[in-house]
């Protein structure tokens, strides 16, 4: 019979999976994630393939990649695709509507949710009706459809309520018109992927700095200790706005600044702890005698020994960087509007207080975000450093 | 703590001087549009190119000067802290003429502003040292009252002093620039000049600081009110539904930004979206007509204007302070000397209040000065919610305005309310927990 031993690492994790809420929201979030990367697929205002003319264009799929140096989202011009307008690039959503009326071999398909994040929709929240004699005017007695039930064509101006999954729009757009779920769906990407930014640089540099501190000691310790004591007694959000409110703003600046000014310190306290307390110990002596070179100890074998508070730390910090950048966003000083990050919203809807749906519908999923992220924290915790409370009574 | 507050206030120092679009690069931004807008620039010019309405060298030496750029940075950093000197004066004069030196506005008077100026002369001597002499002070016209004399002509002065001006540099044969300087900084008590408010930071804050107090103490004794007793509550009926549910609600509350509550408190209250009038006020610290109110109406209508911030407030750190008192007193009720106090037959109630929970607090005292801190420090979010003209509101404008008399002022007092916090927590530490003493 083979039996494998299990190490504590996977002990680790088994424990983790069976703490049902931590693990499904971790499953959960990662998902959502994925989804919202892969955003410009599914909510886009950009056909996922379109073929006009006998040419073939993959217009969402080049805006995905876009975020690679070298590619460029180029410029659909209106009359390559006869499209009568005074916009210089052309408005896919009309054009799959020509095309499907002409019936002629040209072929388009849009996302599910045809929307971008930044696309201002002021002049398009009417009713939808059909065409019929091209003058990009409704007539009466032109085919509509009814979303409001009230009988007649109407206009619509922004902010519009939710219109739930029957309507285009399933929570509203903005007051400048702009679909308020696209926005939030976007703004998830951001804050997550500003926290992962923020989290991983701040444990590279944490990690080396407590590393570096707690092998060596002495006077190094001693500086290193100061210096974090300067870092954290300034006033983090506030130096944080000084220094954004002159530069341009982008997600890896502040997430670069954020980690400068605060991300790097709770790493390295807990690391330094760590290595004060593993270096003592016989299997580091014994790695030294055998002349393993200083960075081999260090990274090699006490860093391993040292992954519990690492790992318990991430959740509470990716928590503090989502609110470092919601704050931010908040106060202005933060990603430059109409970039759709939550702060934003959250900017938006405190502007424009009478419109409920701007503000709830942040506010919740927010919420949730963070509440599922401490499932994971407590889950990761109990996983990793479990405590047994035993009581008399 | 004292090397800290070094360290802490000489970094945002730097960085602050050393960032661009500060108040010098605004002052000549200033100087240009005026000039652009006088028309001075085109005269001046004998080409069309835009460099006409560049300030030329001795200008922008001057507001250099002005604003201290010409010394390095570190040099700058002790002048604001009061180590060494400051130039508050400057004036480039010639040699043997004097001139009339402002000390003093003293108010308006019958026909035009009145104030109280002195002569000041730099005279050289016969062996080529240049002094720089003062005469008595009085009034350029008659002020109210007879406490002051009206300035005599310069050449009727006999008895000049010598003064606190000082030779900065010789411009030429005939001409020097001198400077007044006096030891004005931290460590004098004086926190800067805010150059939008045109008033002293100190004042300013002072001015603000009830506003802020107020609301951060507040917030800060209910938060302790309500958390302790919960804490104790649910650690007591771990496992409980009341312990279930409470998690479940502070949980709610730690995953929303408390500025967010408060926007949503807003809608709820101060909207008609779910009543069908506004209860709450939305904005303001108090209401409009306050002087005009009776005692009974001022306490009202303080307590309908502070109520939501307040909470908001509390909301900060009610999850944490909760859920530490829980887990510090689980951990207590499970040490032994629990068990030996349940052991010597003490009853329930004397076990948990007089031996579990006074060790339970420990780590709460350790909060306390922390708290103090970010009550004061942070309430910029909620302050601008709730649009509250406290020191936060105060200092976020700053921002904006770049008005670094009014930043650094709050860098100051931030961070010397954060060490404060910090020796607090070490005292409470001690008054606590009976095993630590500070020897």
């Amino acid at each position: 019979m083979n039996i494998q031993s299990e190490s504590i690492l996977q002990k680790r994790i088994k424990r983790f999976k069976s703490i049902k809420r931590g693990y499904y929201s971790l499953l959960a979030l990662g998902f959502l994630y994925m989804l919202a990367l892969l955003g410009p697929l599914w909510i886009n205002n950009k056909p996922l393939i379109l073929k006009y003319d006998d040419k073939y264009y993959f217009p969402a799929i080049v805006d995905l990649l876009d975020f690679i140096p070298g590619i460029n989202y180029p410029l659909y011009e209106s009359k390559t695709f006869d499209q009568n307008s005074s916009r210089i690039e052309v408005d896919f959503r009309k054009l799959k509507k020509e095309i499907n009326k002409q019936n002629n071999g040209n072929f388009i398909l849009m996302p599910i949710y045809p929307y971008h994040p930044h696309e201002d929709l002021k002049d398009q929240l009417d009713e939808e009706y059909d065409d019929l004699n091209n003058n990009n005017v409704y007539d009466f007695g032109e085919p509509f459809i009814d979303e409001n039930n009230s009988g007649g064509w109407s206009e619509n101006h922004p902010p519009t309520l939710p219109a739930g999954f029957k309507g285009r729009h399933l929570l509203g757009t903005d007051n400048t018109g702009r679909d308020v779920f696209v926005r939030i769906v976007d703004g998830y990407k951001i804050s997550i992927t500003f926290a992962i930014i923020v989290t991983i640089l701040s444990y590279i540099i944490g990690i080396a700095i407590g590393a570096f501190l707690g092998y060596y000691a002495g006077k190094i310790d001693l500086f290193g200790v100061r210096l974090m004591e300067v870092f954290s007694a300034i006033p983090f959000l506030f130096t944080l706005m000084i220094l954004a409110s002159f530069m341009q703003p982008s997600v890896f600046l502040l997430a670069t600044l954020s980690v400068f000014l605060k991300g790097w310190i709770g790493i390295t306290y807990y690391i330094r702890g760590e290595f004060f307390r593993e270096k003592a110990k016989d299997y580091v002596s014994a790695a030294v005698s055998m002349g393993t070179s200083p960075f081999n100890v260090m990274f090699k074998h006490i860093l391993p020994n040292s992954l519990t508070p690492i790992i318990t730390w991430a959740p509470f910090a990716i928590i503090g960087d989502i609110f470092t950048l919601v704050s931010l966003d908040f106060l202005g000083y933060g990603l430059k509007p109409p970039t759709s990050s939550w702060g934003n919203l959250l900017k938006q809807a405190a502007e424009n207080l009478d419109n409920w749906h701007m503000l709830i519908f942040p506010v919740i999923v927010l919420t949730i975000t963070i509440f599922m992220i401490t499932f994971i924290s407590e889950a990761i915790r109990e996983a990793f450093d479990p405590k047994i409370y035993s009581r008399l009574r | 703590m004292i090397p800290t507050f070094f360290g802490t206030t000489l970094l945002v120092f730097v960085i602050l001087q050393s960032v661009p679009s500060g108040p010098f690069e605004q002052a000549v931004m200033q100087i240009k549009m005026a000039k652009m807008q006088s028309g001075e620039g085109q005269t001046s010019s004998s080409s069309d190119d835009k460099g006409s309405i560049e300030l030329s060298d001795r200008v922008l030496e001057k507001l250099r000067m002005q604003f201290g750029l010409d010394k390095p940075v570190w040099k700058r950093y002790l002048i604001w802290l009061g180590v060494l000197k400051k130039e508050i004066k400057f004036k480039e004069t010639q040699i043997g003429v004097p001139f009339r030196e402002t000390i003093k506005v003293l108010g308006q008077g019958k026909y035009v502003p009145i104030s109280l100026q002195r002569w000041i002369l730099v005279y050289e001597e016969d062996n080529g040292d240049l002094s720089i002499l003062g005469s008595q002070v009085g009034t350029d016209f008659k002020w109210k009252t007879d406490e002051y004399q009206i300035l005599p002509d310069a050449y009727d002065i006999e008895n000049w002093e010598n003064i606190n001006w000082t030779l900065k540099k010789k411009i030429d044969e005939n001409n020097v620039s001198i400077v007044s300087s006096k030891r004005q900084g931290v460590f004098t008590g004086y926190l800067g000049h805010s150059s939008k408010h045109n008033e002293d930071v100190g004042k300013l804050i002072w001015d603000r600081l009830h506003i802020s107090a107020f609301l951060g103490i507040t917030g800060f004794i209910l938060s302790y009110l309500v958390c302790i007793p919960l804490g104790i509550m649910k650690a007591l009926k771990h496992g409980s539904r009341f312990d279930v549910i409470s998690s479940g609600i502070v949980f709610i509350g730690y995953s929303i930004p408390a500025y967010a509550f408060g926007v949503l408190m807003l809608l709820i209250f101060s909207t008609t979206t779910v009543f069908d009038a506004p209860i709450l006020p939305s904005r303001g610290w108090r209401p409009e007509d306050w002087e005009q109110l009776t005692l009974i109406g001022k306490m009202i209508g303080q307590l309908r204007h502070a109520f939501l911030p307040t909470v908001c407030y509390m909301l900060g750190g009610f999850a944490g302070l909760t859920m530490l008192m829980k887990n510090s007193l689980m951990e207590n009720l499970s040490q032994d000397y629990v068990r030996t106090a349940f052991a010597k037959g003490l009853s329930e109630k004397r076990v948990v209040v007089y031996h579990a929970v006074r060790n339970s607090l420990i780590p709460l005292a350790t909060g306390i000065g922390g708290l103090i801190g970010v009550f004061l420090a942070s309430s910029y979010l909620i302050e601008k919610v709730f649009g509250i003209d406290g020191i936060g509101m105060l200092t976020f404008k700053a921002i904006g305005s770049r008005d670094y008399g009014i930043i650094m002022g709050f860098i100051v007092i931030g961070t010397f309310i954060r060490l404060l916090g910090n020796l607090i927590s070490d005292l409470c530490y001690a008054l606590i927990d009976p095993r630590i003493r500070f020897k």
